[in-house]
C-alpha cells in the first residue's frame, strides 16, 4: 500500500517537472540565497578563527604591546661636596614641552602645532616638520622636545591644555644648578644634553637621546658615577600617550657622592685674590696638599658660571664666552701652557746637584750677563742676559736672587775667557724635567689638560729642522725658549720638592660614595714616581726657596707667623713690543711651613712681575689658609654620612 | 466563511527574537566601547546606550504596527516613497552634514537622518513591486533594465556623497531580488560581463582617491601604521587578542584604552570579538544566520510576488551589510563604511531595519488563509 501510494505520489511530482513550477523554481532559488548566507558566514568564521584561534597568541602580545610602553627612569645624579661637606651642587626641575609622535592622529597634527604656537610660541612649521621627522624614524615613540627650559607658569598652563593637544607631553627632568655659580666652574664642570656621536657611544649603557651627561669637569670625568643606574618602569597608556598607570617598576640607583679634595673656602678666597691681580686677564692658581697630591683649590681666571650650560643653554652668555679673548671655558689652571720662567729653576737646580754639576759652595760670578762667542767666527759674541748683576753667588744665593747667569752655569756650562764649568747640557736636563712630570699630562682627573713641552735637540731638528745651540740649553735652564707647563704641572714640582721627591697624580676629588654613604673610590694618593733625587738635595733646594723670601726675590711673600719658602717667575713671552721689552707672565710657586711643608701654591698672571704681582697673591693664599679663623676651618672630614638624594 | 480572505496573523517570533537580540547585543557593545569617552552610563540622556535603547523602542513599536497594516497598502505607495527618498538623498547632497569629508545625514529635529538608510527600504519595495508588476515580462530586456535604473539612481546618489559601500549596498540587493524575480540569466551574465570591464576603469578614474587609499592600505596596512591604516591595525590586533574567550565584557584593553576608532559604529565587531572572544562573535553569527533565515522563511511563505521580493531584497541588503562590515573588521573587505545592521550604533539604520522586519511580518500576518490547496 505504502510502495503505491509512493510511486502515485512521484508521479504526481514529477509531471510539472517538464513545464517548470514556478514555486519549485522560487523555492530552488531561495535555497541559493541560503547557500549563499551559508557561505558568506562560513567565510567570515574562518578568518575570524585564523585570527583569534590560530594567531590569537600573536595578537594578544601585540595589544600587550600596543599599551605597555617600557620607560627609563633617569636616575637622580649624584651629588658634589667640597671636603668639608659644603654642598656644591643641586639638581632642580626644568620643565620642556615634548610630542610623541605616534600619539599624534595624523589628522591633527596642524592643529597640535598651532596649539603649540599660542602656548609656547614655536613656530608651527618647524614642530610639523618635528613631528613628521619622527613618525618616519625608528622609534616613533621617543619623545621629541619642542621646546625646553620652559618657566613654571608655562608649563602650567600647557599641562591645563594637554588634553586638547593628544601627544603632547610636559616632560619634567632634573637639572644641574651649580650653587657657588663662577667659584666651581672650573673643577666642576658641567653637564649637558647629550649629542648624537656621544648618544651613539653610550647607548648600550642606558643613556636616552634626551639624556644629559657631564661635559667638563669633574662632570664628565665622574660622570659614571655621578649618573646612577637608570631604572625602567612598564607602564600603561592609552591610545594618545596618557599614561594610565605604572605596572611594574625597577626604580633607579641614585648617582654617587663625589667629594672633592676642593677646601670651597679657600678656592673662594683664592679666586677673589686672584681676581684683584688678575685685572680681567688670563690667570690661574693652584693649591695642593704637599703629601697627598690632592688639589685644594684650583683657579682659573677668566671663569665661566656652568649654570649657563644647564637646563636650556643661554645662547647669549654662551656666545659672550666664546667672543671674550681670554677664553673664559678654557681651563687656564690646566689647559694653557706657558713659559714656567724662573720657576723652573726649581728643577735645573735639584738636577745640577743630584748630577754633582753644582754643590751648595759653587760660587759663580753673575754680573749681568755672559758673552758667548760663536763657534766658526769668535769675534761674533752672543749676550745671555741677567735680570740683574749680583756679583759673586753660591748656590743659595742662585736661587735666591734668581739669577740667569748662575743657571746658565749650571744647565749649559761655561767654557770660555779662562773658565771652565761643566753644565748638565740638554739631555740630562731634559730627563730631569720629565722626570718632574714636565712635557706630559699629570693625569689630574679633569677633561682638557695640556700636556706642555721640555725641548731637547731632537725635537727641535723635527720640529724646527734646525741644530740645537748651547743658547737654547741658557733658555731652558731658566724656563724659557721651547720650555711651557701648565701651572698644575708646576706646582707638582714644587710639591715634589717639598715632599723630599715624590711625584703625585693631582686629584680634585678625594673620594666616591654611593647613597648609603658607603665609599666606593676611598681617599688614597696616587703616586707617579719618586724622583731620583736625595733628600739632601731637596732640603738644599728648600732651603734655599726660603732664603729667596726671607732676603732674595721673593720677598714680597712673605707674611707674619708663617715662614714660607718660595721662586718667583717672570717669563718672556710674545714679540718684543715698541719700546723693546716684552710682556712677561708672573709666577710664584712655594709652600709652607717652609720647615715643615704641608701645603704647595703656584699662582700664574698671564702679565705682570713674578715678585711684585704673583709672590704676594701666593702668599696670601698660605696665609689665609694657615691664619683663618677657626671656624672656618671645618675638620678635614668628610661630610654627613648618608647625605640624602633628591 | 470565506477563509481564502481573512489573515493569518501568524507572527515569527523567532524573527522578532533575533532582531531584538541583535539589538540588545549591540546596545552591550556601545556600552562598552563609549565606557572611555563617556564613563558609566549616568542618566544622561545623550549618553550613545541611552540614544540606542530609545531608538530601539521605536523600531519595535514601527515594526509592530508595519505588522498590523497590510503589506500590499504599500503597492500604490511604492512609487512616491522611492521618489521622496531619493528627494532625501539629493537633499542631502545640496544640504547635508558632513564627517570624515562626506555628506551623509540630513538633520531633522536635531535629529541626524541618514537617508540612505531609509532609501535602501524604499528601493527594496519600488524594485519589488516593479517585479511584481512585470511578473510575466521578467524575462524582458526592457524589465531588466528598468529594474536596474531602480536602484542605479539611488546608487549614484549615494556614490555622490561618497559613500560607496552604500552604492553597493544598492546594486547588491537589486541581484537578490532579481534572481528570485526571475531575470535571465543571460541578462545577469552581461551585467556581470559588463561589470568586469569596466572595474579597473572605476578603480583607477571615477573611485574618489580616498577608496583608492582605503583598497592600497587595507592590501598593506603598515605602510602607514600611525595614519590610514591604523584602524585596521589595531582592529585586527583587538580582534585577535580576544582569542576563544574574549578578554571579558568592559576588559578589552584595546577597546578600554582607546587604541580602536570608532568603536561603536564601523567597529564595533571588534568590541565584541575581543571582550567576548571567538565564542562571543559565534553566538552574533548565529542570531544572524537565524535572522536571515527566518527573512528567507518570509520570502518562501509569501502569498505573492510583491511581498516575496520584499523579504528577498531586506534579507539581501543585510546579509551584505554584515558580510562587509565583518569583513572589514576582519581584514577580509576592504575598509568600507557599512554599519553591522542592528549592532552598531545609529538611530535611522536600527528604526529602518525593524521597520523592514515589520514590514516581513505583515508579509507573513497577512496571507490569506488557505485550509488546503486546490
Amino acid at each position: 500500500m505504502g510502495l503505491l501510494t509512493n510511486h502515485r505520489r512521484r508521479r504526481w511530482r514529477a509531471e510539472p517537472a517538464e513545464q517548470p513550477d514556478p514555486r519549485a523554481q522560487t523555492t530552488a532559488r531561495l535555497n541559493i540565497l541560503k547557500l549563499v548566507v551559508v557561505v558568506a558566514f562560513v567565510a567570515l568564521a574562518v578568518q575570524l578563527a585564523n585570527l583569534q584561534l590560530v594567531r590569537g597568541h600573536e595578537f594578544q602580545q601585540r595589544a600587550q604591546l600596543n599599551q605597555l610602553r617600557i620607560e627609563p627612569i633617569i636616575p637622580a645624579r649624584g651629588l658634589i661636596y667640597d671636603r668639608n661637606g659644603v654642598q656644591l651642587v643641586d639638581n632642580v626641575p626644568s620643565f620642556s614641552a615634548v610630542v610623541v609622535a605616534a600619539d599624534i592622529p595624523k589628522a591633527r597634527t596642524l592643529e597640535i602645532a598651532d596649539g603649540l604656537q599660542q602656548l609656547l610660541g614655536v613656530p608651527p612649521l618647524e614642530t610639523t616638520l618635528k613631528i613628521e621627522q619622527a613618525r618616519r624614524s625608528n622609534d616613533p615613540f621617543a619623545p621629541v622636545i619642542i621646546k625646553d627650559g620652559l618657566d613654571q607658569t608655562t608649563a602650567f598652563r600647557l599641562r591645563e591644555e594637554l588634553s586638547h593637544l593628544p601627544g603632547v607631553q610636559i616632560a619634567v627632568e632634573p637639572v644641574r644648578h651649580y650653587l657657588h655659580g663662577n667659584i666651581m666652574s672650573d673643577v666642576l664642570g658641567f653637564t649637558g644634553r647629550i649629542d648624537p656621536q656621544e648618544f651613539a657611544a653610550l647607548k648600550s649603557k642606558g643613556y636616552i637621546p634626551s639624556d644629559r651627561l657631564g661635559k667638563a669637569g669633574v662632570e664628565a670625568t665622574y660622570e659614571q658615577y655621578l649618573r646612577g643606574v637608570p631604572g625602567r618602569k612598564e607602564i600603561e597608556k592609552d591610545a594618545t600617550g596618557r599614561e594610565i598607570r605604572t605596572l611594574a617598576q625597577d626604580p633607579a640607583k641614585p648617582g654617587d657622592t663625589v667629594v672633592l679634595s676642593i677646601d670651597y673656602d679657600l678656592q673662594k678666597k683664592t679666586t677673589e685674590l686672584l681676581q684683584k691681580a688678575a685685572n680681567g686677564g688670563q690667570a690661574a692658581a693652584v693649591v695642593m696638599d704637599v703629601h697627598t697630591g690632592e688639589v685644594l683649590a684650583l683657579v682659573s681666571l677668566p671663569t665661566y658660571d656652568g649654570n649657563t650650560f644647564s637646563g636650556k643653554v643661554d645662547a647669549a652668555k654662551y656666545q659672550q664666552y666664546l667672543n671674550d679673548p681670554n677664553k673664559p671655558l678654557v681651563n687656564h689652571a690646566i689647559s694653557e701652557e706657558y713659559a714656567p720662567g724662573s720657576i723652573f729653576k726649581q728643577i735645573t737646580g735639584t738636577a745640577a746637584l743630584q748630577e754633582g754639576v753644582a754643590t751648595t759652595s759653587t760660587t759663580i760670578a753673575a754680573n749681568g750677563y755672559i758673552l758667548v762667542p760663536n763657534e766658526y767666527n769668535p769675534s761674533i759674541l752672543y749676550r745671555f742676559n741677567d735680570w740683574r748683576s749680583f756679583g759673586n753667588l753660591d748656590f743659595y744665593g742662585g736661587v735666591a736672587w734668581s739669577s740667569d747667569v748662575y743657571f746658565y752655569y749650571l744647565a749649559g756650562g761655561y767654557h770660555w775667557y779662562g773658565q771652565n764649568f761643566n753644565g748638565l747640557g740638554v739631555d740630562r736636563l731634559a730627563r730631569y724635567a720629565r722626570d718632574y712630570g714636565l712635557g706630559s699630562k699629570t693625569g689630574i682627573d679633569l677633561t682638557g689638560e695640556a700636556a706642555g713641552n721640555i725641548p731637547d735637540p731632537a725635537w727641535k731638528q723635527k720640529t724646527f729642522g734646525d741644530v740645537w745651540t748651547l743658547g737654547d740649553t741658557y733658555n731652558m735652564a731658566i724656563g724659557q725658549g721651547f720650555v711651557t707647563a701648565t701651572p698644575i704641572q708646576m706646582v707638582r714640582v714644587t710639591v715634589a720638592v717639598a715632599n723630599g721627591g715624590t711625584l703625585f697624580v693631582p686629584r680634585v676629588v678625594r673620594e666616591v660614595r654611593d647613597a648609603q654613604g658607603h665609599v666606593i673610590v676611598p681617599n688614597v694618593p696616587k703616586v707617579a714616581r719618586q724622583l731620583p733625587i736625595s733628600a739632601a738635595n731637596f732640603a738644599i733646594m728648600r732651603q734655599a726657596m726660603m732664603d729667596s723670601v726671607s732676603w732674595g726675590a721673593a720677598t714680597a711673600a712673605h707674611v707674619n707667623d708663617l715662614a714660607i719658602a718660595g721662586k718667583t717667575g717672570t717669563a718672556e713671552f710674545g714679540n718684543p713690543g715698541a719700546n723693546g721689552v716684552s710682556d712677561t707672565h708672573a709666577w710664584f710657586t712655594g709652600f709652607a711651613p717652609a720647615n715643615n711643608p704641608q701645603l704647595a701654591v703656584t699662582v700664574f698672571l698671564e702679565k705682570g712681575i713674578g715678585g711684585v704681582n704673583a709672590a704676594p697673591i701666593g702668599a696670601q693664599i698660605l696665609d689665609y689658609y694657615f691664619h683663618r679663623p677657626p671656624q672656618a676651618t671645618a675638620p678635614a672630614a668628610a661630610p654627613p654620612q648618608g647625605i640624602a638624594q633628591p | 466563511m470565506n477563509l481564502r480572505n481573512t489573515p493569518t496573523h501568524e507572527f515569527d517570533y523567532l524573527l522578532a527574537l533575533a532582531a531584538v537580540a541583535l539589538t540588545a547585543y549591540g546596545a552591550l557593545l556601545i556600552y562598552s566601547g563609549s565606557l572611555a569617552t563617556y564613563g558609566s552610563p549616568s542618566a544622561a540622556l545623550s549618553h550613545p546606550v541611552s540614544r540606542q535603547i530609545a531608538f530601539a523602542v521605536v523600531g519595535v513599536v514601527a515594526m509592530l504596527v508595519l505588522t498590523r497594516v497590510d503589506y500590499r497598502l504599500f503597492g500604490p505607495l511604492s512609487l512616491t516613497l522611492y521618489v521622496l527618498s531619493l528627494a532625501g538623498l539629493v537633499f542631502v547632497l545640496v544640504a547635508g552634514g558632513s564627517a570624515y569629508g562626506s555628506r551623509r545625514w540630513i538633520s531633522i529635529g536635531g535629529t541626524q537622518v541618514q537617508a540612505s538608510e531609509i532609501a535602501k527600504v524604499c528601493t527594496v519595495i519600488m524594485l519589488a513591486k516593479f517585479f511584481a508588476d512585470n511578473e510575466e515580462r521578467v524575462k524582458s530586456l526592457r524589465v531588466f533594465a528598468i529594474s536596474i535604473a531602480i536602484v542605479a539612481v539611488p546608487a549614484v546618489l549615494v556614490v555622490l556623497e561618497p559613500d560607496l559601500g552604500s552604492a553597493f549596498v544598492f546594486l547588491i540587493l537589486w541581484f537578490g531580488v532579481a534572481l528570485i524575480a526571475g531575470v535571465r540569466k543571460l541578462h545577469i551574465a552581461g551585467l556581470f560581463a559588463l561589470f568586469a570591464a569596466a572595474a579597473p576603469a572605476a578603480v583607477l578614474g571615477v573611485a574618489a582617491g580616498y577608496q583608492k587609499e582605503r583598497i592600497s592600505i587595507w592590501l598593506d596596512p603598515g605602510k602607514d601604521p600611525l595614519g590610514t591604516g591604523f584602524n585596521i591595525l589595531q582592529a585586527e590586533i583587538s580582534i585577535g587578542s580576544g582569542g576563544l574567550l574574549g578578554k571579558g565584557f568592559t576588559h578589552g584593553t584595546q577597546t578600554q584604552l582607546d587604541y580602536l576608532r570608532t568603536q561603536t559604529t564601523d567597529y564595533i565587531f571588534s568590541v565584541g570579538a575581543e571582550e567576548l572572544g571567538f565564542i562571543g562573535a559565534m553566538v552574533l553569527f548565529g542570531l544572524f544566520v537565524l535572522l536571515l533565515f527566518r527573512c528567507l522563511r518570509v520570502a518562501g511563505h509569501a502569498d505573492d510576488m510583491f511581498g516575496r521580493l520584499i523579504a528577498v531584497g531586506v534579507m539581501t541588503f543585510i546579509l551584505f551589510q554584515v558580510f562587509v562590515n565583518i569583513g572589514v573588521n576582519i581584514r577580509l573587505v576592504p575598509v568600507t563604511g557599512v554599519p553591522l545592521p542592528f549592532v552598531s550604533q545609529g538611530g535611522s539604520s536600527l528604526i529602518t531595519l525593524l521597520a523592514a522586519l515589520g514590514i516581513l511580518q505583515s508579509i507573513l500576518g497577512h496571507r490569506r488563509k488557505r485550509s488546503r490547496r486546490v
